[in-house]
């Protein structure tokens, strides 16, 4: 029963992704996620009291998504650069397949921070990601491979450029497909914070 | 009830546990139930050229201080006469780290230096045969109560449980985070510590290594009064077999991480629960403590 | 005659030649050390706060603050406020306070037939540790003052509780010691006039004068103190006469092949230093008059060391008093350690006498430490035709046993002397 209802909520959110990518977010309605999904608005609301709270499970429910494929990674026993290299290229997978999950990231999460005010501040809602960040980032530092520094400016160096190449593909400015990028950009991010 | 019998042996020591035995509160009680053979301080019938001559009958052999073969007292190596008491005696007490794990002064530059059953956490061959008759009771100092407890814990042939380290459990269980006062600092992960305040915890920049620190400096308090974590100074693992460690005003950190983390919790649940609770701000725990 | 001197924090061997039934020369051994200065070769300039009171478990607070102090002289224009001053003196005071009774109570009392008085050595030695830890959180070996300040933040009620500890030292001052009001003691300046009072004190002294001993265990009556604070003085007297203007340069350290102990000279002469040689660079009445009577033998080596304690808890409330607790505990220095070479130098006034501590930074790490301590001073081991401080003050005496007693007026530390 339970596995049912999450399993209902999760293409709901499937759904507002996709709207939230091509309407926008502001402009799509939880009237408009319904009809996308045929269901009745009201039925809607069992799953989600509000847009705002939809949109706050939505963020929640990508960090989880690509939390648990980072952390697949960070149990690996390879080394920091293939790790680095391994994050860039799921990063960029997940890019393509569901570009609404990383748009909706880039797009939403990180420019109406207002609406992620209540019981999402800082990066609550996106925990379980930051926190496989960390963990690949304190390993690198602890066996020696990554420089110690400040935690946000490593964070920033590797979120920003990856999350800037997301954009520049989502405005067809590239050039080539993402994936073909994947090795010179973990080899950048790789020389930029290796202890070297 | 007859007095139990105990000799204090000094090795390479700075004789800091003497002096913070000396802060025992119910002296008047211990010196009725207990007799010292031989102590660096307090007056005994009998001379430390008695002890190293004779066999002087002896219920507790208490080392302070590092052990060497080179080191000598009254001309006899501190380990012959380890040797010669440890036969005779119910039990031994390591007292302090240095007499556990070598601590400061297995730096001394004596052959060998080390604690008497442990080389910091590497345990010794030799005295293995003794294993089972000591109690190690850690610290730089030994708090004067875990000492004693300890002592009336023999004394009334009580089995206590005990540690890797042979620390009795009643007191090493704990760590020292328990009980401090900024640990409300500590679980909001407020990390703006600054030197001479009331507020804010050593964890995250000072070197605080209470939460990875077995003791009870929090729980049984120093000279009934304080502790050095209540009191703004970092705990600095005076307990464990790595003490001193390096660099130890500061906290090992890898790209802003503290490297140590509370015994027992995982650096995935850490960095998690740290996430969310740094994401709130509180106000109390921002401000002064005792503000206008 | 060799005797292993005992419970003096270790031992030391005394040597004694006699002839014609009196101690001609002493010669004083220490049979070991623990290479203190080596093991803080490497380190953090910051550990040596740490490892430093772990020299002695009896003065390992002096240790701190000669730390601290030699560590902040390497900075250019460190600030430090005029509270943290203060604490730092006051948790000193605290500290010589508890060893002086100590060295009273547990030392000297068997040295004149009577048994330790145990208790009466914990009790106050127990409250002034209670003192220290409000400030430091515990007492033996904090390390609570670092460079900038102290840790501590202080609080209207630490004040309440460390005015009590106080007030309840002088009221056993008052009920064993000299059982007089403390201000009575403290005004005091005819030293006979202190026979005729009830105390333990007292009866010590008359017993001194009873055994004969009142100009026992003089020595060069040459005295040297330079742990400058708002309560002690810089300086030398020789023979009463005061200067003020002494520099640590004078100070010399040289090896001796017999002993495991440095000797320490200034200008190439021994000084004893210690309670005695404050009272009289301080010029306190009392003492200066005990000094007039009995020059400086046992009597008024033993009188300084516990008067001491009298003017310390006095000094100390005033201290408290003079507290502002609007100043900041701890400034920041400017500068990082890491980034910091330079030579700095201390001294402190420890219970036994000078305390000196020099280091030596290179790039934050301590390329070199070397440490004076106060029992090198008074034990220094000469040769026969320049003897030390301690040395000379056994030559002439009949018997072993007055010798270990003067040998002991000193209050002889043996891990501090050999560190
Ligand atoms: S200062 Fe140390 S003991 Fe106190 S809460 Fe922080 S980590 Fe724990
Ligand atoms: S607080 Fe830490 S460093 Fe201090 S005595 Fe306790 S265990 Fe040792």
């Amino acid at each position: 029963m339970l596995k049912k209802k999450e399993n209902k909520k999760e293409l709901i959110m499937q759904a507002a992704l996709e709207l939230f990518a091509s309407k926008g977010f502001y402009t799509t309605t939880i009237p408009d996620i319904a009809a996308s999904l045929k269901m009745s608005v009201g039925n809607m609301y069992n799953y989600f009291k509000s847009k705002d709270i939809l949109a706050k499970e939505i963020i929640k429910y990508i960090s989880s998504y690509l939390g648990n494929k980072l952390r697949e990674i960070n149990e690996q026993e390879i080394s920091t650069k293939e790790k680095t290299r391994k994050i860039v290229e799921i990063y960029f997978k997940t890019a393509s397949l569901k570009p609404e999950m990383i748009d909706y990231f880039l797009r939403i999460y990180l420019s109406n921070r207002e609406v992620f005010k209540d019981s999402c501040e800082g990066m609550i809602c996106v925990n379980e990601f930051v926190t496989e960040i960390m963990i690949y980032f304190e390993e690198g530092v602890k066996c020696g491979d990554l420089r110690e520094q400040d935690f946000f400016s490593a964070f920033g160096l590797f979120m920003g450029y990856l999350g800037g190449m997301v954009f520049l593909k989502g405005e067809n400015i590239l050039p080539k497909d993402l994936n073909d990028y994947i090795d010179d950009i973990a080899f950048n991010i790789y020389k930029a914070l290796s202890a070297e | 009830m007859k007095k139990t019998k105990v000799l204090w042996l000094s090795a390479i020591a700075c004789n800091g546990n003497t002096h913070s035995f000396l802060n025992y509160p119910f002296m008047e009680q211990f010196l009725e139930d207990f007799e010292f053979i031989y102590h660096p301080v307090i007056d005994s019938k009998y001379s430390l050229e008695d002890i190293v001559s004779k066999e002087i009958t002896c219920d507790i052999l208490l080392i302070e201080g590092a052990i060497s073969k080179e080191f000598k007292r009254a001309d006899v190596s501190v380990v012959k006469i380890i040797e010669k008491y440890s036969k005779i005696v119910q039990k031994i007490v390591t007292v302090g780290t240095c007499a556990t794990f070598g601590g400061i002064f297995r730096e001394s530059g004596y052959e060998n230096t080390s604690g008497l059953h442990f080389d910091q956490d590497k345990q010794l061959k030799e005295f293995q045969y003794l294993r089972d008759k000591t109690i190690s009771v850690s610290g730089c100092p030994v708090h004067p109560e875990v000492l004693v407890n300890t002592l009336y814990a023999i004394k009334k042939s009580i089995t206590l449980k005990l540690d890797n380290f042979l620390r009795p459990k009643e007191f090493y269980a704990y760590t020292v985070h328990n009980g401090c006062t900024r640990n409300e600092y500590f679980e909001y992960k407020v990390d703006n510590h600054r030197f001479g305040e009331l507020e804010g915890c050593m964890f995250y920049d000072h070197g605080c290594q209470a939460p990875f620190t077995h003791g009870s400096c929090n729980k049984i308090l120093w000279n009934e009064v304080n502790s050095k974590t209540r009191a703004g100074l970092s705990c600095m693992g005076c307990t464990e077999p790595t003490f001193p460690k390096r660099n130890l005003f500061s906290t090992k950190k890898n790209m802003a991480i503290p490297e140590n983390l509370p015994v027992g919790v995982g650096k995935r649940v850490y960095l998690t629960l740290a996430g969310i609770t740094k994401a709130f701000k509180i106000d109390r725990l921002e401000k002064k403590l005792i503000d206008d | 005659m060799i005797k292993l001197i005992e419970k003096i924090e270790g031992e030391a061997k005394l040597n004694f030649n006699f002839k014609e039934g009196k101690i001609d020369f002493v010669d004083i051994e220490f049979m070991s050390t623990r290479n203190i200065e080596n093991i803080l070769k490497g380190k953090n300039a910051f550990d040596a706060l740490v490892i430093n009171p772990r020299v002695c478990g009896i003065c390992g607070h002096a240790h701190l603050i000669a730390t601290v102090q030699a560590l902040e002289s390497c900075y250019e224009n460190l600030e430090l406020s005029n509270k943290a001053k203060s604490i730092r003196e006051l948790t000193l005071n605290f500290e010589l306070i508890q060893n002086h009774f100590k060295w009273f109570y547990l030392t000297l009392f068997p040295l004149f037939g009577k048994k330790q008085e145990i208790l009466k050595a914990t009790y106050p030695s127990q409250l002034m540790a209670k003192a220290i830890a409000v400030f430091g959180g515990q007492y033996p070996h904090t390390s609570y003052a670092i460079v900038g300040g102290v840790v501590c933040e202080i609080t209207h009620m630490d004040i309440i509780k460390l005015q009590h500890y106080i007030s309840q030292t002088s009221k056993f001052v008052e009920d064993n010691l000299v059982k007089t009001d403390s201000k009575t003691f403290l005004t005091c300046k005819d030293a006979d006039a202190l026979l005729d009072y009830e105390g333990d004190l007292p009866d010590i002294l008359r017993e001194i004068k009873k055994m004969n001993l009142l100009g026992h265990g003089k020595s060069y009556d040459r005295f040297i103190s330079f742990g400058q604070n708002s309560y002690f003085k810089k300086g030398k007297s020789l023979k009463t006469k005061v200067s003020h203007n002494i520099s640590l340069e004078h100070v010399k350290e040289s090896d001796i092949a017999s002993s495991f102990a440095k000797n320490v000279s200034f200008k190439d002469e021994y000084y004893e230093v210690g309670p005695l040689a404050r009272a009289m660079i301080n010029k306190n009445q009392l003492i200066a008059d005990a000094h007039k009577k009995y020059g400086d033998s046992i009597f008024s080596r033993i009188l300084a060391r516990v008067c001491e304690i009298s003017k310390l808890l006095e000094h100390s409330k005033k201290l408290i008093d003079n507290l502002d607790l609007n100043e900041p505990s701890y400034i920041e220095p400017s500068m990082d350690i890491s980034k910091l070479n330079s030579i700095g130098y201390s001294a402190v006034e420890a219970a036994r006498g000078t305390l000196i501590h020099k280091v030596e930074i290179e790039e934050g790490i301590i390329k070199n430490y070397e440490i004076i301590t106060p029992t090198q001073w008074n034990l220094s081991g000469g040769t026969k035709e320049k003897q030390g401080v301690s040395q000379k003050a056994m030559v002439g005496l009949d018997d072993v046993k007055t010798a270990e007693l003067v040998f002991k007026s000193f209050d002889v530390c043996s891990v501090c002397t050999t560190h």
